[in-house]
C-alpha cells in the first residue's frame, strides 16, 4: 500500500512558508470577517466598506509615516463563520503576516475567540459592531455601540413617548441576556415594576433575577407563539417590543407581527441589531414606524455624510474587487464604524510616527484622536471606546430610516452593570 | 500483505518521527530567519489537524471498519473539549475581564458564587476521568438502544445527527451554565503551564502527536485481532455473523464506545491548542465534515483518515485566505469530486494511477490480472431494502 | 382532538350568545344619549381647507384641527391622513415661498413620476403654462410626523374609522379606543353601537366600553362594567381589571366581582392558548411537510441522502425573488472573479429588465412564482442527477458525502449572484393579516401553507398512485434492476423521480419565502428536520411523511407552550425521536419487506 503522506506534509509546510513576500513601502493591514457560513450576511458588507477605505487612502497617497509613505496593502482571510477558525486566523495574521492593525469580528464570540491572541501577540483589533461592553482589552479599540449608546437611549425615548410595558425579545447569546439585563435594571431604575416587563424571568436560588426576557436560538424561524404571547401582552395598551433578536430571525418575526396586525401605533417595535443592511431583506412597507437606535442612518442629512455616500457609490460602480456585490447596496452603522476606524488608526499612525503598537495605543489613548465620519465626530477614550453621536430613528417603507432624535457626542459606557448596580442600590432598591 | 503492513508501519514511523520530533525541534532551536524555521503559528496550526486526526480516525473505525456510518463524533470530540475547557475556566483564576474568582461568563449572567456543577472542575484528574465518563457513558446508552433495536445504515446516521443537534441546541442554552454560544475563551494556564507561552504549545503539540500514534497503534492492532476480523464481517454482512452466532450488537457497541472515546481525546487536547470551545463544534456540518476526511483520505485505512484531515485542512487554512470568496466552491467540488472519481480517496491513488497507466500505456506482460479489479476488501453498501 | 375542538366551540358560542341579552339595557340607554348621524354631513370643501390647514399647522391647533376632522366622518379625511401617517403626504414649495401640501398620484409615467394633487382642491398642481408639474419620490419632501403627532393622527383615524364600511378597520379603531383610558369616548362608542350590525365589532364596542367605564367614579357602573367584560372574555383588560383590584378602596362586591372576572378571563387565556397551539402545530407541521415531502421521493423513495435539498429549497424561494423583481424594477447581478486573463479580472453579470408592474398584476406575481419555482428547482434537480447522482445510486451513503459538496457549491454560488445578505421578498396582501375566531386568531399566511401543504400531498399521492408514470416510479425505485429486465428505461424514471422531488423542495421555497428569509443557508435551517421527519414517517411512505410532520409539528408547539421556551420544546422533540426510533426503528409506517438488508 502506497501512500504521500510525507509528500503532503512537505507540500503543506511549503504552502506556509510562501506567504512571507513584502512589498517595497506598503503596510500590511489585516481583514478578518466571515465571508461564509451564518454570519456571511452581515460580515460582507463591512469587508467591502474596508475596501472602499483602503482604496480611498491609497488613491490620497496612503499613509504618512515621517517622510514616507505608506500604501495599504490588506490581507483579508475569511473567519467562515467558525470560531475555532477565527483564532487561527488571527493568529496567522499576526504571527505570519505580521500585519499592523486588523479590523474585524462581528459577533461577540468571534471577539472573544481572537482577544487571547490579539493579547498574547499584542496586536491591535478595530471592532465596529455594537455590542454588550463589560470588556476593556489593551489590544481592543471599540468603535462599536456600547450598551449606553444605543439600548438605554431607545429606552428613553420610548418612556418619554409614554411607553409603560415592555417586552424583552432576543436571540440567546450573550449581547441579548447582557443587553435585556442591563435594561431590566434601567427600567427597574426608572421606575418600571417588574410585572409590565414582559417575555419572563429566571431567578438564581436566592431570587436574585439573573436573565430577562424570551430567548430564541439562532436562526430560528417559528415565532407563532411568541407573537401570540406578544400580542396578548400588548392588548391592554402602551406596551413596546425590545427586540434584540439577531440577523436572521429578524425576518420572520416580524412578518409574523405583520401578519398577527401589531402596527406600531399599538405596539412599536425597537430593533437594537436591525440597521439599512438588514431592511434590505425586510417586509418594510408593513413595517412603518417601527424603531431603531444607531450611532450613523444612511439618512443623516450632514455634507459629510452626502459626500461619503457620493463617494462609495460612485466606488461601487469603478471598483474590481471580486465578490463586491454592486447592486442594491446599503450602508449602515457598522459599515460607517469600520470606515471611522481605519481613519482613526490612520491618523493615531501619523501622529504616532510609527506603526509600533504600543506607540499608536499611547496616542490613541490620549484622547485627542479624532474623526469627522459621516455619523459626526468620533473620539476615542482612553478607555478605547468611543465617543459619538446617537440617533434613533423610524423605519420608512424604503428600508431607510427617518431620524426622529438624536444625542450629541455620547462617551461609550464600559461596565454597564456595575453601574447601574451601583445605582439601584442608591435608590435602595 | 505481510510486506505491505511493514511498509506502511515504517512509513508511520517516519511521519511520526518527522512530526513528534523534527518539526518541533526545527521550532525550538532554529532561529526565526532561518529558512527551517518552523514558526509557533505553524506548530499550533499543525497541533489542531493532529486533533482533527483523531476525530477522523474514530469517524473510519465505525464507518470503514465496522460499516457504522456516525454522523455524531464531533459531540463525543466536543463533549472532551468542555471537559477540558471546565478544567482551563477554573485556572484562569482572577485573571478574567471582572477580576472575579469565577468564570467571566458566569459574573455576566448575575452569577456570584460559583455553581455546583463547576466546584469540582479545579481538579485536572477530576476533568480528565469525566472526559473518558461522559462520552462513553452517553455513547454506551445510545448504541445500547441503538443496536439493541438493531439501527444501521442510514437510520444510525440520521439519529446519531439527531444526537449531536440536540446536544448542540443544548449546549447553546445560557441556562445550561456552560457559557451559551460564547462557549469558553480566554484560557490562561494548564496544570501550571502558562498556555501563551510556546514551550507551552509545542509540549502540547508533542503530546498530541504521541497521543495519535498511539490510538493509530492500538487501533492497528485491534484490526489485526480476531476481533478486528469480526468487525469487518459485520461491515460486509451483518447478518451472516449474527447468524454464525456472534453478538454483533455486543461488538458494535464496543466499536461505538471507543470510537467516542479516541474523539474524546481529540478534544480534550484541541481546547488548550485552539483557545476556544463552543456549541458550534457539535453543530451537524462538523460530523460531516469529519466524514469528508475520512472520505478523501481513504476509508478502511487507518492511515488515510490522518491523511485526509490534514489533506482537507490544510486546504481549508490556505483557501480560506487565497479565495475568501470562492474556498467553500473548491471545497465543495473536492468533496463531489473524490467521491466520484477517487472512491478509494488519497490512500487508493497509487493503485488507480496504476490501473490508468497500465490502461494508457500497457505494460508488455501483466503479472497480476487482477490488479485491473477493485479491491478485494471494496466495501460494498446495498441499496436500502425495499418490498420485493 | 376533533371532537374536542368541536364541542368546546359550542360551547363558547352558546356562552357568547348572552352578550347582546345582558346588555341590552346599555344599548337602549346609547340609543337615546347620542343618536345623532354625524359622518358625511360636512361639505367636501371645508374638510379640504382643514386638512391642508392641519398638515401646516403645528401643537395645540393642529390637535384642534385633528379633532374637527375626526368628527367630520369623511372619507378623504380618512384617506388623506392615512397618507400622511404613510408618509405620502408631499410639501410642494411654490414660487412665493409658500407652502402647499400635495399628494402624488399613483400612476406614474416612464421615468418613475407622477402628477400631484393639491389637498385643497383636489386640482392637479400645475406650472405658470397650465401644464401639469411632474414629480417622483425623492423631488419633493414629505410632510414629517413624529410619533407623538402621528398617534394623534391615529386617534382621528380611529374615530374616522368608527364609520369605516370596512368592518376589521372598525374592530380595530374600537380596541384602540378601547385601551386609550379615556372617557371622552365612551358617548361616541355607544352612538357607534347602536348602528352596527356585524357582531364581533359589537362585541369589540362592548367590550371597549365597558372597559372605559371601570375608570367611572359610580361604584354600580363599576361592577357592571367588571361583569360585562367577565360575559365577554375580555382579555385585553386584564391589565386594567388588576390595577383596578389593587385599588384598597373598593367595595367588597366589587373586589369579589373583580377576582371572578380575572379568573374566568384567565380561563378564556388557557382555552385561547390551547386553540392557538394546536393550530400553530399544525401549521408548522405543514411546513415541514412540504420541506420534508421532496426528500421523502428523493430519500424516502430512490435512497439517495441528498444533502443538497436544502439548497433545492433555496433555489425555489431565490426564483420567487427573481420572479417579484421582473415584476417589480427588475434583475440584475455581476460578478468578479478573482482570476485574470490578460491581467484583466473574469467579470460577467445578468441584467433582465423588469414589467414595473404595479396594483393587483404586481400582488399576482406570487402566483407566477409558485409554478416557477417547482420548474426551477426541478431543472437543478435533473441537472444534479445527471451530473453527480447517477452515479451513485449503488453507494447511498456517499450519496451523502458527495451531495453535501453540491450544497456547499450552491451557497456559494447564491452568494455571488444574490450577495451574501438576505433578500426581501415582499407577500402578496392576500396574505398579510389574519381573522380571528374567538379570540384565536388565524394569519392567512399560516393558512395558506396548511392548504397549500394539503393540496400538494394530494398531488403527490395521485401522481405516484393513479398515473402511469407514478407506477413506473414506483417499480423502479423497488427494484431497479428487475424494472429494467423489464423494459422500464430506468434512467429516464430515475431523472424524472429526482427531479419531481427537487421541483417539491423547490415549491416548499417559493413557501418559506412568504414566511421566513431568503439567503443563502436557507435550506440549511431545514435539513436536519426534514430528514428527521422522513425517518420518523418511515423511509418510503409519503402517508408516514404527513403524520409524522403533523405530530412533530404539534408536539413542538405544546411543549413551547408547555415550558415556556422555544429551545427546550424543540430538544425534547429530538430526544422523543431518538427513543422513539428505537422502539419502532423503521418510522411510524415502515414497509414490510421479507429481504434481510
Amino acid at each position: 500500500m502506497k501512500n504521500s503522506f510525507p509528500k503532503l506534509l512537505v507540500l503543506t509546510v511549503a504552502l506556509t512558508l510562501t506567504n512571507r513576500v513584502l512589498a517595497q513601502d506598503t503596510v500590511k493591514v489585516g481583514v478578518l470577517h466571515s465571508l461564509s457560513g451564518t454570519m456571511a450576511i452581515s460580515e460582507t458588507s463591512l469587508r467591502d466598506v474596508l475596501l472602499f477605505a483602503f482604496d480611498e487612502i491609497n488613491n490620497a497617497g496612503g499613509i504618512k509615516v515621517g517622510d514616507k509613505s505608506y500604501k495599504i496593502d490588506p490581507v483579508i482571510v475569511d473567519g467562515a463563520s467558525n470560531w475555532p477558525l477565527f483564532a487561527e486566523k488571527a493568529k496567522e495574521l499576526l504571527e505570519q503576516d505580521k500585519v499592523a492593525v486588523t479590523f474585524g469580528c462581528w459577533t461577540s464570540v468571534s471577539r472573544k475567540s481572537v482577544l487571547p491572541v490579539f493579547e498574547k501577540d499584542n496586536g491591535l483589533l478595530f471592532y465596529p459592531v455594537q455590542f454588550e461592553g463589560e470588556e476593556q482589552s489593551e489590544n481592543v479599540v471599540y468603535t462599536a455601540e456600547a450598551v449606553n449608546q444605543q439600548a438605554t437611549p431607545a429606552v428613553d425615548y420610548l418612556l418619554a413617548q409614554g411607553k409603560k410595558k415592555f417586552y424583552l425579545i432576543g436571540t440567546d447569546y450573550v449581547y441579548p441576556q447582557t443587553t435585556d439585563l442591563i435594561l431590566y435594571k434601567y427600567l427597574l431604575l426608572h421606575g418600571v415594576p417588574e410585572a409590565n416587563i414582559g417575555g419572563g424571568f429566571r431567578k438564581d436560588d436566592s431570587g436574585k433575577v439573573i436573565s430577562a426576557g424570551k430567548y430564541v436560538p439562532f436562526g430560528y424561524t417559528d415565532f407563532q407563539q411568541i407573537v401570540a404571547d406578544i400580542k396578548q401582552f400588548a392588548a391592554s395598551g402602551d406596551a413596546c417590543v425590545i427586540n434584540t433578536i439577531n440577523g436572521d430571525s429578524n425576518v420572520p418575526f416580524f412578518k409574523e407581527i405583520v401578519a398577527a396586525g401589531l402596527t406600531p401605533s399599538d405596539c412599536p417595535v425597537v430593533s437594537f441589531s436591525l440597521a439599512e443592511d438588514e431592511l434590505r431583506s425586510m417586509p418594510t412597507k408593513d413595517m412603518v414606524g417601527e424603531l431603531g437606535c444607531w450611532t450613523y442612518f444612511m439618512s443623516l442629512k450632514t455634507p459629510e455624510n452626502k459626500d461619503f455616500l457620493k463617494r462609495w457609490n460612485g466606488w461601487l460602480t469603478t471598483e474590481d474587487h471580486p465578490g463586491v456585490v454592486k447592486e442594491k447596496r446599503a450602508v449602515d452603522s457598522p459599515m460607517v464604524l469600520s470606515y471611522d476606524g481605519v481613519y482613526l488608526w490612520k491618523e493615531a499612525v501619523e501622529k504616532a510616527g510609527t506603526f509600533d503598537v504600543d506607540a499608536v495605543r499611547k496616542v490613541l489613548d490620549s484622547g485627542d484622536i479624532s474623526f469627522e465620519g459621516p455619523g459626526g465626530k468620533i473620539t476615542v477614550q482612553p478607555s478605547q471606546y468611543t465617543t459619538k453621536n446617537v440617533y434613533i430613528g423610524e423605519t420608512r417603507a424604503n428600508g431607510q430610516f427617518k431620524i426622529i432624535k438624536s444625542f450629541d457626542q455620547v462617551p461609550g459606557e464600559p461596565w454597564m452593570l456595575k453601574k447601574l448596580d451601583a445605582d439601584l442600590a442608591a435608590q435602595g432598591k | 500483505m505481510r510486506t505491505s503492513f511493514k511498509r506502511e508501519l515504517g512509513l508511520v514511523g517516519v511521519a511520526a518521527l518527522l512530526i513528534i520530533i523534527v518539526l518541533p525541534c526545527l521550532n525550538a532551536f532554529t532561529a526565526e530567519e532561518n529558512w527551517l524555521h518552523v514558526s509557533d503559528f505553524t506548530i499550533n496550526v499543525y497541533g489542531k489537524y493532529l486533533c482533527y486526526a483523531m476525530l477522523a480516525i474514530s469517524v473510519d473505525l465505525l464507518w470503514g471498519y465496522t460499516g457504522l456510518l456516525s454522523l455524531g463524533q464531533a459531540l463525543f470530540f466536543s463533549l472532551g473539549g468542555y471537559m477540558m475547557g471546565m478544567y482551563l475556566m477554573r485556572m484562569i483564576g482572577s485573571l478574567g475581564q471582572y477580576k472575579m474568582p469565577i468564570p467571566d461568563f458566569l459574573v455576566f449572567l448575575g452569577w456570584s458564587n460559583l455553581p455546583y456543577i463547576w466546584k469540582p472542575f479545579s481538579s485536572f484528574a477530576f476533568a480528565m476521568t469525566m472526559a473518558v465518563l461522559l462520552p462513553g457513558v452517553l455513547s454506551g446508552i445510545f448504541g445500547y438502544l441503538a443496536f439493541r433495536s438493531r439501527i444501521r445504515g442510514v437510520y444510525f446516521a440520521i439519529l446519531t445527527q439527531a444526537l449531536t443537534y440536540a446536544a448542540c441546541l443544548l449546549f447553546f442554552r445560557n441556562s445550561l451554565l456552560l457559557g451559551g454560544n460564547n462557549g469558553f475563551t480566554d484560557f490562561k494556564f494548564v496544570l501550571g503551564h502558562d498556555l501563551r507561552e510556546p514551550a507551552t504549545q509545542r509540549g502540547l503539540y508533542i503530546i498530541t502527536g504521541v497521543a495519535l500514534l498511539l490510538v493509530y497503534l492500538l487501533c492497528k492492532w485491534l484490526t489485526t485481532t480476531k476481533f478486528g476480523k469480526v468487525q469487518r464481517a459485520i461491515r460486509d454482512s451483518e447478518n451472516r455473523v449474527l447468524f454464525s452466532g456472534y453478538s454483533t450488537a455486543n461488538f458494535k457497541l464496543f466499536v461505538f464506545v471507543l470510537a467516542s472515546l479516541i474523539a474524546s481525546l481529540g478534544g480534550v487536547l484541541y481546547v488548550p491548542q485552539v483557545g476556544i470551545i463552543n456549541p458550534s463544534e457539535m453543530e451537524p456540518e462538523k460530523s460531516l465534515e469529519a466524514v469528508v476526511w475520512v472520505a478523501v483520505g481513504g476509508r478502511g485505512t487507518l492511515i488515510g483518515p490522518i491523511m485526509g484531515a490534514f489533506a482537507v485542512n490544510a486546504m481549508k487554512s490556505w483557501a480560506t485566505r487565497a479565495y475568501p470568496d470562492l474556498w467553500l466552491m473548491f471545497l465543495g467540488l473536492t468533496f463531489i469530486l473524490v467521491t466520484l472519481f477517487m472512491p478509494k480517496g488519497i490512500v487508493g491513488l497509487p493503485a488507480q494511477l496504476g490501473v490508468l497507466k497500465r490502461r494508457f500505456w500497457p505494460a508488455k506482460k501483466i503479472e497480476n490480472p487482477v490488479a485491473n479489479q477493485p479491491a478485494p476488501d471494496a466495501i460494498k453498501e446495498e441499496p436500502l431494502a425495499k418490498a420485493d | 382532538m376533533g371532537w374536542s375542538f368541536g364541542s368546546t366551540l359550542l360551547f363558547k358560542v352558546m356562552k357568547s350568545a348572552f352578550k347582546p341579552f345582558c346588555y341590552c339595557l346599555l344599548m337602549l340607554c346609547c340609543l337615546r344619549t347620542n343618536a345623532a348621524p354625524a359622518p358625511e354631513t360636512a361639505s367636501t370643501n371645508v374638510v379640504r381647507q382643514e386638512l391642508a390647514q392641519v398638515i401646516l399647522s403645528t401643537g395645540t391647533e393642529q390637535q384642534k384641527l385633528l379633532n374637527e376632522l375626526a368628527d367630520s366622518g369623511s372619507k378623504l379625511a380618512n384617506d388623506v391622513l392615512t397618507a400622511w401617517t404613510m408618509e405620502e403626504v408631499y410639501l410642494y414649495v411654490a414660487s412665493d415661498g409658500s407652502k402647499v401640501p400635495v399628494l402624488l398620484e399613483d400612476q406614474q409615467d416612464a421615468d418613475g413620476k407622477a402628477r400631484a394633487i393639491r389637498i385643497i382642491d383636489g386640482q392637479f398642481l400645475k406650472d405658470a403654462d397650465g401644464k401639469d408639474l411632474r414629480f417622483g419620490d425623492s423631488d419633493l419632501n414629505t410632510a414629517d410626523t413624529d410619533m407623538r403627532l402621528r398617534s394623534s393622527i391615529q386617534q382621528a383615524l380611529d374615530t374616522l374609522a368608527l364609520s369605516n364600511p370596512d368592518p376589521d378597520a372598525r374592530f380595530s379603531a374600537v380596541n384602540k379606543l378601547g385601551n386609550s383610558q379615556k372617557e371622552i369616548y365612551i358617548p361616541i362608542l355607544q352612538s357607534r353601537l347602536a348602528r352596527e350590525k356585524i357582531s364581533y365589532v359589537k362585541k369589540a364596542i362592548n367590550e371597549a366600553i365597558a372597559s372605559l367605564q371601570l375608570n367611572d367614579t359610580n361604584p354600580a357602573v363599576q361592577i357592571a362594567a367588571v361583569q360585562q367584560l367577565a360575559a365577554l372574555n375580555s382579555m385585553g383588560s386584564l391589565d386594567n381589571l388588576n390595577q383596578l383590584a389593587a385599588n384598597a378602596s373598593n367595595s367588597p362586591q366589587l373586589a369579589k366581582e373583580i377576582k371572578r372576572t380575572v379568573s374566568s378571563i384567565n380561563e378564556h387565556i388557557g382555552w385561547v392558548n390551547f386553540f392557538g397551539t394546536i393550530f400553530h402545530g399544525i401549521s408548522l407541521g405543514s411546513i415541514l411537510l412540504v420541506v420534508a415531502l421532496g426528500l421523502a421521493i428523493t430519500f424516502g423513495l430512490m435512497g439517495i441522502i441528498n444533502m443538497a435539498h436544502g439548497e433545492m429549497i433555496a433555489v425555489g424561494a431565490y426564483t420567487s425573488y427573481v420572479v417579484q423583481n421582473i415584476f417589480g424594477t427588475g434583475f440584475a447581478f455581476h460578478i468578479t472573479l478573482p482570476f485574470s486573463i490578460f491581467s484583466k479580472p473574469i467579470a460577467f453579470g445578468l441584467i433582465l429588465p423588469g414589467l414595473n408592474a404595479t396594483g393587483w398584476f404586481y400582488q399576482s406575481y406570487f402566483l407566477f412564482a409558485i409554478p416557477l419555482s417547482f420548474i426551477m428547482a426541478a431543472l437543478a434537480g435533473l441537472v444534479l442527477e445527471r451530473a453527480v447522482i447517477q452515479f451513485l445510486y449503488r453507494r447511498p451513503l456517499e450519496s451523502l458525502l458527495a451531495t453535501w459538496g453540491v450544497s456547499l457549491v450552491m451557497q456559494q454560488m447564491f452568494r455571488m449572484v444574490f450577495g451574501a445578505n438576505n433578500v426581501q421578498v415582499n407577500s402578496p396582501n392576500w396574505l398579510l393579516g389574519h381573522f380571528t375566531i374567538d379570540d384565536v386568531s388565524f394569519g392567512y399566511n399560516r393558512v395558506f401553507v396548511i392548504g397549500f401543504a394539503i393540496l400538494i400531498v394530494i398531488g403527490t399521492w395521485l401522481l405516484l398512485s393513479k398515473t402511469p408514470l407514478g407506477l413506473l416510479i414506483r417499480a423502479v425505485m423497488q427494484n431497479r434492476s428487475m424494472a429494467s429486465c423489464m423494459g422500464v428505461r430506468t434512467t429516464r424514471v430515475n431523472m424524472m423521480t429526482f427531479a419531481f422531488g427537487s421541483g417539491l423542495a423547490g415549491l416548499a421555497g417559493a413557501f418559506l419565502s412568504q414566511i421566513g428569509n431568503v439567503g443563502p443557508s436557507l435550506g440549511q435551517g431545514y435539513i436536519v428536520d426534514s430528514f428527521m421527519t422522513v425517518v420518523v414517517g418511515g423511509v418510503g411512505s409519503i402517508i408516514g411523511t404527513v403524520c409524522s410532520a403533523l405530530s412533530i409539528g404539534t408536539g413542538d408547539q405544546v411543549l413551547q407552550q408547555l415550558t415556556g421556551s422555544p429551545v427546550t420544546g424543540k430538544i425534547v422533540v429530538l430526544v422523543c425521536i431518538i427513543l422513539f426510533l428505537q422502539w419502532k426503528p423503521g418510522g411510524l409506517f415502515a414497509i414490510r419487506s421479507r429481504s434481510l438488508d
